[in-house]
């Protein structure tokens, strides 16, 4: 993960949800309530009130630093939650707190403060100003921060030095493809130097080859900045890519929180087993959690030297490992964490670990 | 019971009414006399202040800027044409009458857009009064503004005021409430004050609609101040009433070819200046 910031205040929690739901429709708050007494499920808060349920019961806390993705259908919640975060959307209960402070409390003008200064946003819809300059736009947050025109220039032509776009400065949103406006959003952001930026589908709307571009600077910049973000998307494979943690959703629960390893290697349920169906492994699972034990190992091959395999450390992933075994004339790599060979790492394992259905300890040879 | 009992009595409460609120309102009557003729006076200063010829090389320049200089050439000789039919002071004056009334119609109706735009209960209470306007015929404003205001140019302005208003207050309450939602909601998420999101946001959204919003206001103006040559505007209208009631036809005509003249001028002019405000909104 990142290294600058795991040197200080490495697990300090920026942003945090416990329990938070969000109820929309005209009887949201009878329909809350029923939901706290009598703990009615989406569909029941639906036929029961005509309310929906954007957001059930959700907790998750993004640490410092991180990049933490959240990943569901379309209508899953997403928005909302993201939304939640800032206020833009009152939660029907449930508390948020965003560095250790219960957003809630916060009047107006410091809700407001909170925005312009803590926590940025960019949208799937972009939103830049269609009849303000790319520079102007990017200097939009600090303009209305009342810092003046030379300054907030120059601290938005930074930004846009940053995401690629020095020369762009002078022209208008329209004459910017779709990725250069999405990299103005985000230098919008980034100029009001916030912690946390939260983002709702930036890259959706793009084509795959300029969304992977996209999807690589935008992590690069983030963890060169030392920013935490929210990143939510639809798509898998964008999560794994830019995620540090991953978020899934579903009807407005969260159904599951991890790495993109142990989501893939250990979906929590049917449905998240569903999602990672397609997703390859070979670039998710490592050797540590693909290995058998040196005991087994030794137990299946009697005779066998392990002084022979060649070494691979715990964190080297599959296709790594799979170099490693063409390489050598065995069958099996030693895995190797401070000078000792912890485990083995067989074909077999390998095999299982691509299919993506075995941990070591279902492995028995 | 003789029905014309009823009818002298209905208009002697009406006359009691009028002369009740003329009496009591003098002081804000001549108040308001004193602004609009004012106005129109200082306007149709300026107007004057030029020679026909400078007015209409002006209207030229400004034709070609703003569409293209066909236009302006013809913009020129056009109102060249008004001089030469001897009608170039009527012309002035309905100019001014128009101006006039459009200024005050914006100034009154682009504020209360505003608010409409963002109270949904002012919009609604609104809504019926304005159609009530636009649906009724134009001359029932000269009606009580005559007997309030007296004969004269002050009458014509209130009443075509009133005209005049309606598509101001409508286009801009439907710019500012028009703004995309996702804009609202940048600005919420950069933490914009109530002012400046009307004013960073919500207004530069709502440009071209109030742009429409004036040209329709003018138009509007236009055709009451014509009406409104039979309560003694001056300018064109009252030529045309006059000559009309001495059956000189062609003064009339004449008249009618300088209205028309300075309604398309003003009408390309103007609309051309929204369609400049739809592009910059890119
Ligand atoms: N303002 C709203 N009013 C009513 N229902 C809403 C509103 N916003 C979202 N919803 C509903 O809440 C659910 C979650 O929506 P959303 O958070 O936009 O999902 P996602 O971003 O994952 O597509 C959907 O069923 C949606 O229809
Ligand atoms: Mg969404």
């Amino acid at each position: 993960m990142n290294t600058m910031n795991t040197i200080n205040n490495a697990n300090e929690v920026l942003v945090e949800c416990q329990s938070v739901w969000k109820i929309f429709g005209a009887r949201s708050s009878a329909a809350a309530k029923a939901v706290s007494e009598r703990g009615l499920s989406k569909s029941q808060v639906l036929n029961e009130f005509n309310c929906v349920v954007g957001v059930s019961g959700a907790s998750l806390q993004v640490r410092r630093g991180e990049i933490f993705c959240i990943m569901g259908l379309s209508g899953s919640g997403k928005s909302t939650l993201i939304r939640l975060l800032n206020r833009l959307v009152e939660p029907s209960f449930g508390k948020i707190t965003v560095k250790g402070k219960d957003i809630a409390s916060l009047n107006a003008g410091e809700l407001r403060d909170m925005r312009a200064r803590n926590i940025g946003m960019v949208f799937q819809s972009v939103a830049l100003l269609p009849h303000r300059t790319v520079l102007e736009n990017a200097a939009f947050g600090l303009e209305v921060r009342g810092i003046a025109k030379d300054k907030r220039n120059e601290i938005a032509r930074a930004a846009l030095e940053k995401v690629g776009l020095g020369d762009w400065t002078t022209r208008y949103p329209d004459e910017l493809s779709g990725g250069m406006q999405q990299r103005v959003g985000l230098a919008r952001a980034l100029a009001a130097d916030p912690e946390i930026i939260l983002m709702d589908e930036p890259f959706s709307a793009l084509d795959p080859l300029i969304r992977r571009q996209l999807q690589d600077e935008f992590r690069q910049l983030t963890k060169s900045l030392g920013k935490s973000a929210v990143f939510i998307t639809h798509d898998l494979e964008e999560a794994i890519r830019i995620g540090d943690r991953i978020a899934i959703m579903k009807d407005g629960m969260i159904v599951q929180v991890g790495t993109a390893e142990q989501i893939v290697t250990k979906p929590a349920d049917g449905y998240v087993a569903d999602f990672v169906a397609g997703i390859s492994k070979i670039h998710l699972v490592r050797a540590h959690s693909v290995m058998q034990p040196v005991d087994e190992y030794k137990r299946l091959h009697p005779g066998a030297n392990l002084g022979v395999l060649l070494h691979a450390s715990p964190e080297a992933d599959i296709a790594e490992l799979i170099d490693l075994t063409m390489q050598s004339d065995r069958d099996a790599v030693a895995v190797v964490e401070n000078g000792a060979i912890i485990g083995v790492v067989t074909t077999r394992c390998l095999l299982r670990g691509v299919a993506g259905t075995s941990t070591a300890a279902v492995d028995v040879g | 019971m003789d029905i014309s009992v009823i009818t002298d009595t209905f208009d002697e409460w009406t006359d009691v009414i009028l002369s009740w609120i003329s009496d009591n309102g003098e002081g804000l009557f001549d108040f308001i006399r004193a602004v609009l003729e004012g106005t129109y006076d200082g306007i149709l200063w300026l107007l004057q202040l030029a020679p026909f010829y400078v007015i209409a090389i002006l209207a030229a320049a400004l034709g070609s800027r703003l569409v293209n200089i066909w236009f302006g050439a013809l913009a020129g000789l056009a109102l060249i044409l008004c001089a030469f039919m001897g009608l170039w002071a009527e012309t002035m004056s309905t100019l001014a009458l128009v101006m006039t009334a459009t200024v005050l119609a914006l100034f009154i109706g682009i504020p209360i857009g505003v608010v409409a735009g963002f109270s949904k209960a002012l919009d609604r209470v609104l809504e019926p009064v304005l159609d009530l306007i636009q649906t009724l015929p134009p001359y029932i404003y000269l009606l009580p503004a005559i007997a309030l205001l007296g004969y004269g140019p002050a009458t014509a302005l209130i009443a075509t005021v009133i005209v005049a208003m309606p598509p101001a207050i409508r286009l801009t309450s439907l710019g500012i409430r028009m703004t995309p939602r996702e804009f609202i909601e940048l600005g919420q998420a950069t933490g914009l004050t109530p002012w400046q999101m009307f004013a960073k946001i919500r207004l530069p959204f709502a440009i071209p609609s109030i742009m429409a919003g004036i040209n329709q206001s003018l138009m509007m103006a236009f055709g009451m101040v014509v009406i409104a040559g039979i309560v003694g505007s001056g300018g064109l209208g009252e030529t045309i009433y006059g000559s009309i009631r001495t059956l000189d036809i062609a003064t009339s005509i004449n008249a009618a070819i300088a209205i028309v003249i300075l309604t398309m001028v003003l009408d390309r002019l103007t609309q051309s200046a929204v369609d400049r405000a739809k592009e910059t909104d890119r």
